[in-house]
């Protein structure tokens, strides 16, 4: 009761005045640290977390954390997580990618074209994107105590 | 004072709605009663879609559907007046081939409708594309692509292993389509990524070119030098 309560609360209060809820997810194409370049329309048909982060934010670092652990979990079941560092110095972003080893890969928007497509005005901001490409959910914030709101939210969209 | 507007900014209204139309005739399905009745003895919707090929007419293109859809209650009752009709819910076949034969006749009207705004947005005599093809990629990892054409840069494009492994299958993408005048031109590419023993490796290649009445097709080749142990790009012109 409480948990739906909260998921009603978070999902209300997140919503509000979003400009690309329920429409589709717009393209983009982004180097990853370490690795090779991302294309979000290629994971059309698994469902898509895309976390806008900053390193110099702690609540980011904490999101992206809690993050690592549901991708490790969901993962198998179709679960894509990108970290999106919007630094405009990458140095910061590299350091915390070597120190924390995270699962899933962390992308480099530093012109920040990609924040500004999905009208990123807060971090860290988390967008939840379905199997079918549209954006279904926003959290413009992050706290460990809407962590299971969130978690609810993910397999809602991983049963569909 | 003349004020320019994009053809497709100025195209967006009309072709929004002519796809709109096209599926709303996917909700333009009579009742399932007269569907399962017609498939004894109407034949496939589909038997009325618009040969491939056809020329774009958005008209034309979208009569068949219509027609299908309006067609279908009438062969109902002829199939009714002839006293051969089934018990209803026994034939659920002859609806699925109806209802496959709408989606084909949708599909074909959207893919006339996607050629008719291509030829409406790059007519032929300003129309310019430009392609991209990889032949083997030992050594040269493509990472990213960035077009310049008379100093103005009309394209970057960021590669996904996949994209490169399908480029590298003979895939050819097609990276610009746009308008130029006739005239003198010059197109500048500059390929970055990772060269022999993993260096970061960018390079460019460059072209003039003159654009004539028709459309200009030009197409940016990766090849592997195996005598330099080199990647080696080059731009053709296609006459």
């Amino acid at each position: 009761m409480l948990g739906a309560l909260a998921t009603a609360v978070l999902a209300a209060s997140a919503a509000s005045s979003y400009g690309l809820l329920g429409h589709e997810a717009p393209d983009f194409a982004l180097h990853a640290v370490g690795g090779s370049n991302v294309r979000l329309s290629e994971h059309r048909g698994d469902v898509v977390v895309l976390s806008f982060w900053g390193s110099r934010c702690g609540q980011c670092r904490m999101q992206l954390a809690a993050l690592d652990r549901s991708f490790r979990t969901y993962h198998s079941a179709g679960l894509q997580v990108f970290g999106v560092n919007v630094d405009d110095d990458q140095g910061g972003a590299l350091e915390f990618a070597h120190k924390e080893a995270l699962g899933f890969p962390l992308l480099l928007d530093p012109q920040k074209a990609v924040a500004r497509a999905y009208l990123v005005d807060n971090l860290p901001m988390t967008v939840l994107i379905d199997r079918g490409g549209a954006v279904r959910q926003v959290h413009r914030d992050f706290s460990a105590k809407f962590e299971p709101a969130y978690l609810q939210q993910l397999r809602v969209l991983l049963n569909e | 004072m003349l004020h320019v507007v994009h053809p497709r900014r100025f195209l967006a209204p009309q072709m929004a709605v002519l796809r709109l139309v096209a599926l709303g005739l996917l909700m333009l399905a009579p009742p399932a009663g007269a569907w399962a009745q017609s498939a004894a003895a109407a034949p496939p919707a589909s038997a009325a879609s618009a040969a491939p090929g056809a020329t774009p007419n958005p008209q034309a293109a979208s009569a068949p559907p219509a027609a299908t859809a309006a067609d279908a209650p009438a062969a109902a009752g002829t199939a009714a007046s002839a006293g051969g009709a089934p018990e209803p819910g026994t034939d659920t076949r002859g609806l699925d081939q109806d209802i496959q034969g709408l989606k084909k006749d949708v599909v074909d009207l959207n893919r006339d409708l996607f050629v008719l705004e291509e030829e409406l947005l790059f007519p032929a005599n300003t129309q310019v594309a430009v392609f991209i093809s990889m032949d083997v990629g030992d050594f040269f990892a493509l990472d990213a692509v960035t077009l310049k054409i008379d100093q103005k840069e009309v394209a970057n494009y960021l590669y996904t292993p996949r994209e490169v492994e399908a480029l590298g299958k003979g895939g050819v993408q097609r990276l610009y389509l746009g308008n130029l005048k006739a005239g003198p031109h010059e197109l500048v590419a500059f390929f970055s990524g990772q060269g022999p023993h993993e260096r970061d490796y960018r390079r460019g290649a460059t072209l003039k070119f003159e654009k004539g009445i028709g459309a200009k097709y030009l197409e940016l080749k990766i090849n592997d030098r195996q005598r330099r142990q080199q990647p080696e790009f080059e731009i053709k012109d296609w006459e």
